[in-house]
């Protein structure tokens, strides 16, 4: 059943397009990753279908309505840039306190924020003040956060960028297991094209356009990631006859 | 010493002084963590027109700059959604065009202003009852609107993106905090004048948010070290018979560097421990 639906979409800034015409669906419990070259309109993309931003022409339908409509947001976003202002003294707890769906007692918002941590992996950090938190601790508070509303939807705008390798294998981990126990439909903005062709049921292409979408191993063609990423991509093309992609 | 809590003009000024570093502490956090302490300053300069207004046809200077404060905020709000040109250039224009607007209105008056190095540079002398139910009754309206959006202010000082996600009406807040923090400036200007206002706005806070480990201590703290301020301020005026805006302006600035020091203190103790424990 498509949860998402997208309709001759356009969106325009000034005289420039950064998205042009485009069109797909996306399937209740799939891994989608949307990925693009630098400036193709990838988190574009993510911000309209969060609504954090309006179309210039054309339809984002989740569940049938406009990610804009009023009421309890079903899509949850983590974002690739999170302007945090790493003076001001706030505390994980704090700050993931906020997000909490209602108001609940102490204990009890306690241990809804420990069971958010915990599920990624960074149980015992409440008390931290954010700005003294790494890049990769903050994007798993920035993955927390959003793990305490009732998503049936993720998008998450290049998660693994400020995270450092071993951290990343986690971090996806975690991602997949979200998907698989609670049956969360993700978006997933990446470059990775090992995490593509790993993790991802679906992959959607956009340069401006819509320049693929399907399964990772049959649209990701050699010609296809040339066009995208220049040729020094190449290598990740993807043999069907091996299990893993190859460096050629 | 004691007798100066004897004088009803003491006393007066002592209750206005909580009023306002309650408000102006509490509204500080707010608009220190989202670059704001140019709205504080702008609105109390431009509000010189409201006062000179009102001298010149006769009302009451607090009611009017009040009502002006109000419609000056939701000006300096709408241009900031609207306008293409910076928020500080938006502040900068009501700012200098209010100051100019009420020199050329008083030169209309005939005669003495006696109001008007009052409002300049504040006097407690000129703090009469009703400017006290006047500061109580908005206080209270303040104060309730703080408390009751405790959670979206902070949501919004933190992630004014996610904010906007989570459902929370972000333009309708901002619009009510900049109200609030005009009404705020207003009401503090007799104590301690259009010039020096924005002090109390900032020096509480950001000392605050140098000594505190979460944001309830920063709010908390914020609020405690403007009573102080304003309290050791007013107090120490009288006894070294000095300007009591300029000398409670001058004890929050020692508040600033003592926690300065303090935050310095700390961060060595910290490193220090780091240090040994590698």
């Amino acid at each position: 059943m498509a949860i998402i639906e997208v309709h001759n979409l356009t969106k325009r800034f000034g005289q420039v397009n950064a998205l042009e015409d485009i069109n797909f669906k996306i399937e209740s419990g799939d891994i989608v990753a949307l990925v693009g070259p630098n400036g193709s309109g990838k988190s574009t993309l993510a911000k309209l279908i969060v609504g954090l931003d309006t179309p210039t022409s054309g339809t984002i339908h989740i569940h049938h309505e406009p990610p804009t409509k009023p009421g309890v947001p079903r899509v949850g976003y983590v974002p690739q840039h999170f302007a945090l202002d790493r003076t001001l003294p706030m505390t994980v707890f704090e700050f993931l306190h906020l997000s909490l769906p209602g108001t609940f007692s102490r204990s009890v918002e306690e241990s809804i924020v420990t069971s958010a941590l915990t599920r990624v992996g960074i149980a015992g950090l409440q008390s931290n003040i954010l700005g003294t938190l790494s890049g990769g601790q903050l994007q798993r508070v920035l993955i927390a956060r959003v793990l305490l509303q009732p998503h049936d939807i993720l998008v998450l705008d290049e998660p693994s960028a400020s995270i450092d390798v071993g951290g990343e294998e986690e971090l996806y981990s975690i991602l997949q297991k979200l998907n698989k126990e609670d049956g969360t439909t993700l978006i997933i903005i990446s470059h990775e094209l090992d995490f593509v062709f790993r993790f991802a049921t679906q992959v959607i292409c956009v340069n401006r356009r819509l320049m693929c979408r399907g399964i990772p191993k049959e649209v990701l063609t050699k010609d296809l990631l040339e066009s995208l990423y220049g040729s020094h991509t190449a290598h990740y093309h993807h043999d069907p006859n091996c299990d893993h992609h190859h460096h050629q | 010493m004691l007798e100066l809590f004897t004088y009803p003009f003491m006393q007066r000024a002592l209750v206005a002084g909580i009023i306002i570093a309650l408000l102006l502490g509490w509204l500080g956090v707010y608009v220190i963590s989202r670059n704001m302490s140019f709205v504080g300053d702008g609105v109390a300069h431009a509000s010189l027109s409201a006062v000179a207004l009102a001298i010149l046809v006769g009302f009451t200077p607090l009611p009017t700059a009040i009502v002006f404060s109000i419609l000056l905020a939701i000006a300096i709000h709408a241009l900031k959604q609207k306008s293409s040109i910076s928020f500080d250039a938006v502040i900068g224009i009501l700012f200098t065009t209010g100051m100019a607007l009420g020199i050329v209105l008083l030169q209309f008056h005939e005669g003495y202003v006696p109001d008007l190095m009052s409002y300049l540079f504040g006097n407690i002398l000129t703090i009469n009852t009703s400017d006290l139910w006047w500061m109580a009754g908005v206080g209270t309206l303040i104060i309730i609107f703080l408390a009751t959006a405790r959670r979206p202010l902070a949501f919004l000082t933190i992630d004014p993106e996610g904010s906007s996600l989570a459902g929370i009406p972000t333009k309708r807040i901002d619009l009510l905090l900049t109200i609030m923090i005009s009404l705020s400036v207003v009401l503090s200007i007799k104590m301690i004048g259009i010039v020096l206002v924005s002090a109390l706005l900032i020096l509480p806070s950001a000392s605050a948010k140098l000594l505190a480990r979460s944001f309830h201590q920063f709010l908390v703290s914020s609020i405690i070290l403007a009573v102080i301020m304003v309290l050791v301020g007013t107090i120490l005026s009288y006894v070294l018979n000095m300007p009591t805006s300029a000398i409670i302006v001058l004890s929050g600035t020692c508040i600033f560097f003592v926690s300065l020091f303090l935050a310095h203190l700390r961060s060595l103790e910290k490193k220090e421990s780091t240090t040994s424990s590698s």
